[in-house]
């Protein structure tokens, strides 16, 4: 093959320009520790990179979701645990003041403890975590009771993602705890499963809240008024059923202070739960009054009431566990995605070194050949 | 008989031709480096033979031309994937502009953008009362539009630079062909003038119909009675027809969109060729202006506009801190005419964070359904007819021009070995070897020299005939 002077600087100038371009890669590499510096370098792996960063992000998103729930949970258990043992001290002291052969405290000094314990109570129902009141539902901004023991807030769960599409209630409504509304058959608290994910199911929700809200302050004003609302064969039935299975006798006792109505009313509203500050306003006036069988008609009522503050505590304990466990799992998918991201962007350092070094020493000899060749010519030789 | 005088005549034609064979090898020397040059070989041939009688005597060399080497096919060969190579690099370098316009391998951009906005709703369901994570909500939008409009922007850069590169080739393909008008012109006045062929025009003609090749699609043929080349671009731009060129013009138009179009007379009807061209740098940069620039475009305006629409939907349903309905979080024109340039957060919520809704009840400062609700719209596979996630269908376009940017950046490769390959081929025939000239040098100074002896021998003869009286 004839080969010309340009042939050969062409030829010569490309294979520099080559190893250039390939040590010009890998220097890259080393660089930034990445083979994907771009996506054309892989351009599956570059959007599967993409995918796993926005993945972490919302791993670690959801941690510390997680966190900031188990906080305001743990801060609720502790509260309900002391609210317990309140709970458990009214309740001796009712059964010391409930014997007519008591022979220690007077009942007028146990009232008066019990007023005590009753502040306490509206104190622990206040409480805050940072600047939000934990069992005001999704009034989180305003005291939840009055002295009174009137709530102000309402049945809001609020929900805290814990996972890609599920939800967990970070907090426990007053409603629940302390008037004992709206629980289940065991006195447990109803948990709201489904959590709308679009504006479909938002639009549904609207509405079915809308009409929660409604029968709730309809429970409300019943109570109020101590009327009985017939309202529908279903309520009925549930109605019947409920006195059915025998409600402690305070719920039809037929002694029982007028003023103790409430028990009556929560059979016919559906309710198994005990209004904790009406319970231990009754224990007081009771006490005040000397009138033993009152006295005992809430020692019921106060077991209730422990049942139900013991079951929200296994419910919100149930919740921690839950989170826990989703929130190691969220660790260690953490440390997963990043290996595997890891594996699919990082450069194997070796291999660069390696490689880079080969090129190096390629480079090196092509310019030392290229300056060999490049200055023989046969007019070196005819001098 | 032969004559002296003629030995002294094949000695001087013996010298004039070794010159002119210098004189072309020291040519091929200097042009050794010089684009398109073809080396040039001096043939020489036996003059007419002297009659005598019987005999023929020789009366030695003469040129019978001074030829290019060159391989006419390979020329044909090397314009065509030349063209196909500035094809492929123009797309390859629009490509690699757009895959750094969306690559985010180690800066955040778009993609980081669009999960810290879904982020930071997250954060305000954790926290619906404070006005710390509205505001984050507030700077994560803000960052979120800027991102989209930084993205968009060099979105338009690649455009405006595609339209301003097929600009200016165009206008260099219009100087290309007066100049090939003009060697047309050239080459004609030559080759009858003097029978011979104008070697080294017709080496920059070449030259030049390689370059305007690679610029555009062209067809060429050249008349072989007048050695003219007629040019025309595309199917009927006419660029050069015998010694006059024409021109293909430009202009911008509504859409900011350079179109090609030509003129058939002054003034006349301009007929819109943009359509025909399909190769060189002009057609790859005309085919990433209509195909790939423009579906990103069009993808980055959908997804910004299925984020806002998305997100304005969730939170019209819900309640701000001032139990008000929710308003439109981004203003999204009504009329349907979005472009990224208009989108921007609600003026309400830019003044007042507390304007942004996160319950779905009035007067519930801790309900955060509606933030919980909105961010869930991340993982929702809402664009693309419901096939992919705001997310995903980013991602996927990420992935898409990553390939396309990796297909054309290999194809180049290819291509490039070829046309070196092709290259290697033209120089190996047409290309000036030094050591071949110096050959020649050195043959044709031996031969210039031997001449000479020629001349002096005759001389000698001269002076022995003339001193024979004498002797």
């Amino acid at each position: 093959m004839r080969v010309s002077d340009k042939m050969n600087q062409n030829q010569m100038l490309n294979n520099i320009q080559k190893n250039r371009s390939e040590l010009n890669e890998l220097q890259n590499q080393a660089a930034t520790m990445k083979k994907i510096n771009k996506p054309s370098d892989d351009p599956v792996g570059a959007a599967q990179v993409l995918r796993m960063r926005t993945e972490n992000k919302n791993l670690e998103q959801f941690d510390k979701n997680i966190s900031y729930a188990k906080m305001f949970l743990e801060n609720s258990e502790s509260t309900l645990g002391q609210l317990s043992d309140a709970i458990v001290r009214a309740k001796e002291l009712a059964l010391q003041g409930a014997s007519d052969t008591n022979s220690g405290l007077p009942r007028a000094m146990i009232s008066e403890e019990i007023s005590q314990i009753y502040n306490a109570v509206v104190e622990m129902s206040n409480r805050r975590v940072g600047d939000r009141y934990m069992f005001g539902g999704y009034q989180t901004l305003e005291a939840p009771f009055t002295q009174e023991g009137e709530y102000l807030g309402d049945s809001g769960q609020i929900q805290i993602q814990n996972q890609k599409g599920h939800y967990l209630p970070m907090n426990i409504s007053g409603s629940h705890v302390f008037l004992g509304e709206n629980l289940g058959y065991d006195s447990s608290v109803k948990l709201m499963t489904e959590v709308p994910k679009t504006v479909e199911e938002l639009r549904d929700y609207v509405i079915s809240e809308e009409t929660k809200g409604i029968q709730e302050k309809l429970f409300r004003d019943t109570q109020q008024q101590g009327q009985v609302d017939v309202r529908g064969p279903a309520s009925v039935d549930r109605a019947q059923r409920v006195g059915g299975i025998g409600e402690g006798g305070a719920a039809v006792d037929p002694n029982a202070d007028p003023s103790a109505t409430d028990s009556t009313l929560n059979v016919v509203s559906q309710s198994t739960g005990v209004n904790l500050f009406q319970t231990m306003t009754e224990l007081e006036t009771a006490l005040r009054a000397d009138d033993t069988k009152g006295i005992q008609s809430t020692l019921g009522s106060l077991d209730k009431a422990l049942n139900q503050i013991n079951l929200a505590r296994a419910d919100i304990g149930g919740r921690l566990n839950q989170m826990t466990a989703t929130s190691d799992g969220i660790q260690k998918s953490i440390v997963e995605n990043k290996s595997q991201n890891s594996l699919t962007e990082d450069a194997d350092l070796f291999k660069v070194m390696t490689d880079l070094s080969k090129s190096d020493s390629a480079l090196k000899a092509t310019l030392e050949t290229s300056s060999k060749i490049a200055h023989q010519s046969l007019l070196d030789f005819l001098r | 008989m032969s004559k002296i005088q003629g030995l002294m005549d094949v000695g001087k034609r013996g010298m004039a031709v070794s010159q002119s064979a210098l004189q072309t090898a020291s040519h091929n020397i200097s042009n050794k480096s010089t684009e398109g040059y073809t080396r040039q070989r001096v043939e020489t041939s036996a003059s007419p033979p002297q009659n005598e009688g019987p005999l023929r005597i020789g009366t030695g060399t003469q040129i019978s031309g001074i030829n290019r080497i060159n391989n006419p096919w390979i020329e044909k060969q090397l314009e065509r994937e030349g063209s196909q190579f500035a094809f492929i690099e123009s797309q390859s370098q629009a490509l690699g502009r757009l895959e750094s316009a969306v690559n985010e391998q180690s800066v955040k951009s778009l993609n980081s953008s669009i999960g810290d906005f879904f982020g930071s709703f997250r954060d305000l369901a954790n926290s619906p009362e404070s006005a710390l994570p509205r505001s984050q909500v507030r700077e994560a939008a803000g960052n979120l539009i800027r991102n989209f409009k930084d993205v968009r922007r060099q979105l338009d850069n690649v455009s405006t630079d595609l339209n301003k590169g097929i600009e200016l080739s165009v206008k260099e393909s219009n100087g290309i062909a007066k100049e090939i008008a003009d060697l047309n012109t050239k080459i004609h006045d030559i080759e009858i003038s003097s029978n011979g062929v104008a070697n080294d025009e017709r080496d920059r003609r070449d030259l030049l119909v390689k370059k305007l090749s690679e610029k555009l699609d062209i067809s060429y043929a050249e008349d072989s009675k007048s050695g003219m080349l007629n040019i025309t671009a595309g199917n009927t731009g006419m660029l050069v027809a015998g010694t006059t060129s024409g021109e293909i013009k430009t202009y911008t138009n509504e859409k900011n969109k350079i179109v090609i179009y030509n003129e058939l007379s002054k003034g006349g009807t301009k007929f819109d060729i943009t359509d025909q061209f399909r190769k060189g740098s002009i057609g790859g940069s005309l085919d990433m202006r209509e195909s790939h620039v423009q579906n990103l475009m069009t993808s980055l305006d959908e997804l910004a506009y299925g984020i806002a629409t998305q997100v304005n939907e969730a939170h019209q349903e819900g309640y701000d801190r001032y139990d008000q309905e929710g308003v439109n979080f981004f203003d999204v024109p009504q009329d349907g005419q979005f472009s990224l340039e208009n989108l921007k957060i609600n003026d309400l919520i830019m003044e007042d964070v507390g304007h942004i809704a996160a319950a779905a009840k009035v007067g519930a400062p801790g309900d955060n359904t509606i933030a919980n609700v909105i961010q869930e719209l991340q993982f929702q596979p809402t664009m693309a007819d419901g096939k992919y996630s705001f997310d995903d269908f980013y991602n996927t376009k990420v992935g898409e021009i990553g390939s396309l940017a990796a297909r054309a950046n290999s194809n180049l490769e290819t291509q490039k070995n070829t046309l070196d390959q092709l290259k290697n081929v033209r120089e190996s025939v047409s290309g000036v070897s030094l050591d071949e000239e110096a050959a020649k040098m050195i043959e044709y100074q031996k031969s210039y020299e031997a001449s000479a002896r020629m001349i002096k021998i005759a001389d000698e003869m001269f002076d022995t005939v003339l001193n024979l009286k004498r002797l």
